[in-house]
């Protein structure tokens, strides 16, 4: 049997709960990653980004003094950051619908609801290699395109609205069911 | 409003790059054994779990000796304990601390400014509830005895409203 080979791949764990870093970092080193870097808030992550070449962020969501929501603003549109297009997997416990929408609408490409399996964190892994998204700059919003899937949308354009993140209304086609299924049952 | 359209940009497909399909990849074998690793880990995990079920308690014992306005505030600590223990119970089988942990989760962050004895009193129950599970190696959905305990926290749930005024 064969399938993705990860080892060449830098992963940057951010998660203020030593024990879930030590988590995360156990399934990529299963899955034959040898890169882990780890950092335990999003200043420290911003700060790690600078000297070690991300591929792909995995990152909570509480943290402080930074949290997952703002380190993923900055790193999409700070000015200083050191990569805007790094994929970033949100691992959240934080289930609820709005707070899919607004975890998205900050630019996170993937979402895993805690708890975690390593089916699950590999599957969301395997969706950024395989799937790479072009980025969008409409309005508030830079990150990856949130449109997954393509409807036959009859309502008026809102990415020409210049509306702001949050006013994205919940019945826009950018996630997926099973996407919001696998959380809401995480 | 503005007219400007959305501009699109490729951004450059590392990754591609960097990850070949080969023999020694990720295959189901190799997520059965990162399963397994996982698994294995489960003892270490009884073992920090120990620290959180302590602050837990450290933190009820906080909110319960403030006074009732005060303790919505110091409830914070206990429901931040609380996320980290639903959101890791299930990765090491112990699925009814992830159920607890949320259910204390949703009762805190519903409870008024004024939080009341009873109210409290709910909050205790589920830290206990949480303590039980671990001492009494609960695995999985508990069989029986987990069950039960789930329904007896609903009872107590429906008995005191998170939003019960006093």
């Amino acid at each position: 049997m064969s399938g993705y080979n990860l080892e060449r791949l830098n992963f940057l764990v951010v998660d203020d709960n030593k024990h879930m870093r030590a988590l995360v970092k156990t399934i990529l080193h299963a899955l034959g990653s040898k890169n882990v870097h780890e950092a335990a808030d999003g200043a420290d992550a911003f700060k790690e980004l600078r000297h070690f070449p991300a591929d792909i962020i995995i990152c909570d969501w509480n943290m402080s003094p930074l949290d997952g929501l703002d380190f993923v603003r900055l790193v999409r549109t700070g000015k200083d950051s050191p990569n805007p297009f790094v994929p970033i997997i949100m691992l959240t416990g934080h289930t609820e619908m709005h707070r899919v929408i607004e975890a998205r609408d900050a630019g996170v490409h993937e979402f895993l609801a805690k708890p975690i399996s390593a089916k699950g964190l590999f599957s969301r892994i395997r969706s950024i290699i395989e799937r790479p998204r072009p980025f969008i700059r409409a309005g508030l919003y830079f990150g990856p395109d949130r449109r997954r899937r393509q409807i036959d949308w009859k309502g008026p354009e809102r990415r020409k609205s210049g509306a702001g993140n949050a006013q994205v209304a919940e019945d826009e086609g950018g996630l997926s069911q099973a996407e919001v299924e696998a959380l809401l049952n995480g | 409003m503005s007219s400007e359209q959305p501009e699109f940009i490729q951004p450059p497909d590392t990754l591609k790059d960097k990850v070949d399909v080969t023999a020694g990849g990720v295959d189901l074998d190799a997520l059965e054994k990162a399963e397994a690793l996982i698994a294995g880990l489960q003892g270490d995990y009884l073992s920090w779990v120990e620290g959180d079920l302590e602050k837990l308690q450290e933190f009820y014992k906080a909110a319960e000796a403030a006074e009732p306005a005060d303790r919505r505030e110091k409830l914070r600590d206990v429901f931040s304990v609380a996320h980290d223990v639903k959101g890791q119970g299930g990765s090491f089988n112990y699925h009814l601390m992830t159920t607890i942990g949320n259910q204390l989760c949703r009762f805190i962050e519903k409870l008024p400014e004024q939080v009341s004895r009873g109210q409290m009193e709910v909050v205790k129950v589920h830290i206990d509830a949480l303590r039980l599970v671990i001492a009494q190696r609960l695995e999985g959905d508990g069989g029986r005895a987990g069950s039960n305990l789930v329904r007896g926290l609903d009872a107590v749930i429906n008995k005191v409203k998170p939003a019960e005024e006093g």
